[in-house]
C-alpha cells in the first residue's frame, strides 16, 4: 500500500506539469495536503482525487488526444482508399462498386464534420472525454467497414453474398436524391426558420429511406457517420453516461455474438437459424440492460412523471446506441451481418425502451450522504 | 463576479463551510473533512469558485516544520455575499437536492449556465 501511495504521489506531481501554469498550483495543493490525510486507503483516495482533478483540468491534453485520434482516422481512411485502388483491376465491376462505396464513406467522414463545424445537429463535439472517444472510435469503425467491403470482394465469389454489380444509374439517382434532400433542408431552414423540427426530420428520414432502397450500403454508411456525429455533439440528447453504457454494452454484445457465431459456424450453414436467433435475442437483452443502467444513472430531480419519461428516453437512446455499436462491430467481423446495421439499432431501441421503462419504475435507492467516485458526476 | 445564483449541493456545502468563518483561511483537507467531500470533488469546486472570484486562494507564508506549505482558501467579500444569498435560497438540509454526496442537482444546474 505504501509503495502504491508513493507511486501515486510521484505521478500526481509529474502530472501537475501537464496543466497550464494557472492550474498547476491546484494539483500541487492536493499533493501538499496528502501528508495530513491518514495513511492507507484515505490517503490513496486523496491522491487519486488529485489525479482526477488533473484529468479534468487538462483540457488541452484532451483536445490533443482528440485531434491525434482524428488524424489517425484520416490516415486510416486514406489507407482504405489506397487499398481499394490497389487490390483489383479497375475493369472488374465489383472493384468499381467497392471504390464507390469506400469513396462515399470517406466523403461522409469529410462532409459531416465540415457541417458539424457550426453548432447544430452534428457538432461541435461534446466536451466530455466519452463523446470525443466515441466519435473517434465510431469513425474508425466506419473505416473498418470499408476494409470489410474490400475483404468481401477479395474473398467472396459473386453471388448472394457478393456486393452485386455496379450500377451507375443507382449511384447517380442516389446522388441526385441526396442533393435534393440537402437543398430542401436548407430551403426550409432559410424560408421558414420557425418550422417544426419534425418537418426537417421528416425530409431527412424520407431521403434516407429512399437512399436505402437505391444504394443500401452507401446510405447505411452515411447514416452511421451522421448518427455518430449527432450522438456525440454538444446538442445530443444522449447523456454521457447513457452514451458510455450504450457503447460498452454494444461492444460486449457484439463480441459475445461473434464468439457464438464462430462456435456454431459450419461449412454447410447448418445452424444459421440458431445463429440468427442468438443474434437477435442477445442484442435485445444487452440493449435492455443498457437501457436499465442508463435510466438508473440519470439523476432524478423534479416532477416524478417527467423524471420517469426522461429515464425511459435515456434507456431507449442507450439501447439504440448499444444496438448500433453491436451491428457495426458484427459487420466488421462478418460482412454477411450487414443487416444488423439496420436491425441492431431497431432491436436496441426496443430493448432499451423496455429496460429503461422497467428501471424508471424501480429506481435504485438513493446513495448515502457522502461523496462518491472522486467527483465522477460532479459538475459545477 | 458570477451572475449565477444557483449552485450544486456539493458547492453549497463548500460555501457553507467557508462562510461559517469568513475571515479564516481554510485548507483543503480541513474543508474535505467538514463537508465529507473527496478531493476529486472538492478541488474542482474550489477551482471554479476561484475562477469566479468567489474564493481567494494563496499559499501559506513561510515554511512550516515537518510538512509542506498548504494552499489556503477563504471567501472574497463578493463571495461572502453570493454564498449568503445562495445558502439562504438553498433547499432545506436533508432534502434530496441538498445532499452534498448526491449529484442530482449538478447536472441540472450545469445546463442553466452562468
Amino acid at each position: 500500500m505504501e509503495h502504491l501511495i508513493r507511486m501515486l504521489a510521484v505521478t500526481l506531481r509529474k502530472a501537475a506539469r501537464l496543466l497550464p501554469p494557472g492550474r498547476r498550483e491546484w494539483a500541487e495543493a492536493v499533493a501538499a495536503e496528502a501528508g495530513q490525510v491518514p495513511p492507507g486507503w484515505p490517503r490513496l483516495r486523496w491522491l487519486a482525487g488529485g489525479l482526477w482533478l488533473v484529468a479534468g483540468e487538462a483540457t488541452m491534453m484532451r483536445k490533443m488526444v482528440y485531434w491525434l485520434g482524428t488524424g489517425a482516422v484520416a490516415a486510416a481512411a486514406a489507407w482504405v482508399v489506397w487499398l481499394s485502388w490497389r487490390t483489383s483491376p479497375a475493369a472488374d465491376a465489383q472493384t468499381v462498386t467497392d471504390r464507390v462505396r469506400v469513396l462515399v464513406g470517406v466523403a461522409a467522414l469529410v462532409v459531416v464534420p465540415w457541417v458539424g463545424r457550426r453548432r447544430g445537429w452534428f457538432g461541435p463535439v461534446g466536451s466530455s472525454l466519452t463523446a470525443r472517444l466515441v466519435r473517434v472510435a465510431g469513425c474508425a469503425g466506419v473505416c473498418g467497414l470499408g476494409l470489410t467491403v474490400l475483404r468481401m470482394d477479395s474473398h467472396l465469389a459473386p453471388g448472394p453474398h457478393g456486393p452485386g454489380p455496379f450500377s451507375l444509374t443507382h449511384e447517380i439517382a442516389a446522388l441526385v436524391l441526396l442533393g435534393i434532400a440537402a437543398a430542401a433542408l436548407v430551403v426550409v431552414k432559410v424560408r421558414w426558420p420557425d418550422a417544426d423540427p419534425s418537418v426537417l426530420w421528416g425530409i431527412a428520414g424520407t431521403a434516407g429511406l429512399l437512399m436505402l432502397f437505391v444504394v443500401p450500403l452507401q446510405a447505411l454508411v452515411i447514416g452511421y457517420v451522421a448518427g455518430i456525429f449527432a450522438v456525440t455533439s454538444r446538442r445530443s440528447p444522449v447523456a454521457d453516461a447513457s452514451l458510455a453504457i450504450g457503447v460498452l454494452t454494444g461492444l460486449a454484445a457484439g463480441l459475445a455474438i461473434a464468439l457464438a457465431v464462430y462456435e456454431l459456424n459450419t461449412p454447410t450453414d447448418r445452424y444459421v437459424d440458431l445463429m440468427l436467433l442468438i443474434t437477435f435475442i442477445a442484442t435485445l437483452l444487452f440493449a435492455a440492460l443498457a437501457g436499465a443502467a442508463a435510466a438508473w444513472l440519470l439523476p432524478g430531480t423534479g416532477e416524478s412523471q417527467a423524471v420517469r419519461m426522461a429515464r425511459t428516453q435515456q434507456g431507449l437512446l442507450a439501447g439504440s446506441v448499444a444496438g448500433a455499436v453491436c451491428g457495426l462491430l458484427l459487420t466488421n467481423f462478418f460482412v454477411v451481418a450487414v443487416f444488423m446495421l439496420i436491425v441492431g439499432p431497431v432491436l436496441g431501441a426496443g430493448g432499451g425502451a423496455i429496460g429503461g421503462a422497467v428501471a424508471a419504475d424501480h429506481p435504485l435507492r438513493s446513495l448515502p450522504v457522502r461523496s462518491w467516485a472522486a467527483g465522477l458526476f460532479v459538475r459545477f | 463576479m458570477s451572475r449565477r445564483t444557483a449552485f450544486s449541493a456539493q458547492t453549497l456545502a463548500v460555501l457553507a463551510a467557508l462562510a461559517a468563518e469568513p475571515s479564516a483561511w481554510r485548507h483543503g483537507y480541513d474543508l474535505a473533512r467538514e463537508t465529507g467531500l473527496k478531493s476529486g470533488t472538492l478541488y474542482p469546486i474550489l477551482v471554479r469558485l476561484a475562477d469566479r472570484e468567489i474564493v481567494q486562494a494563496c499559499w501559506e507564508d513561510g515554511q512550516p516544520a515537518g510538512r509542506p506549505r498548504r494552499h489556503l482558501y477563504r471567501l472574497t467579500i463578493e463571495g461572502l455575499a453570493a454564498a449568503t444569498a445562495a445558502l439562504a435560497a438553498a433547499p432545506a438540509p436533508g432534502t434530496r437536492a441538498a445532499r452534498p454526496g448526491r449529484a442530482a442537482a449538478p447536472r441540472r444546474l450545469a445546463r442553466e449556465g452562468p
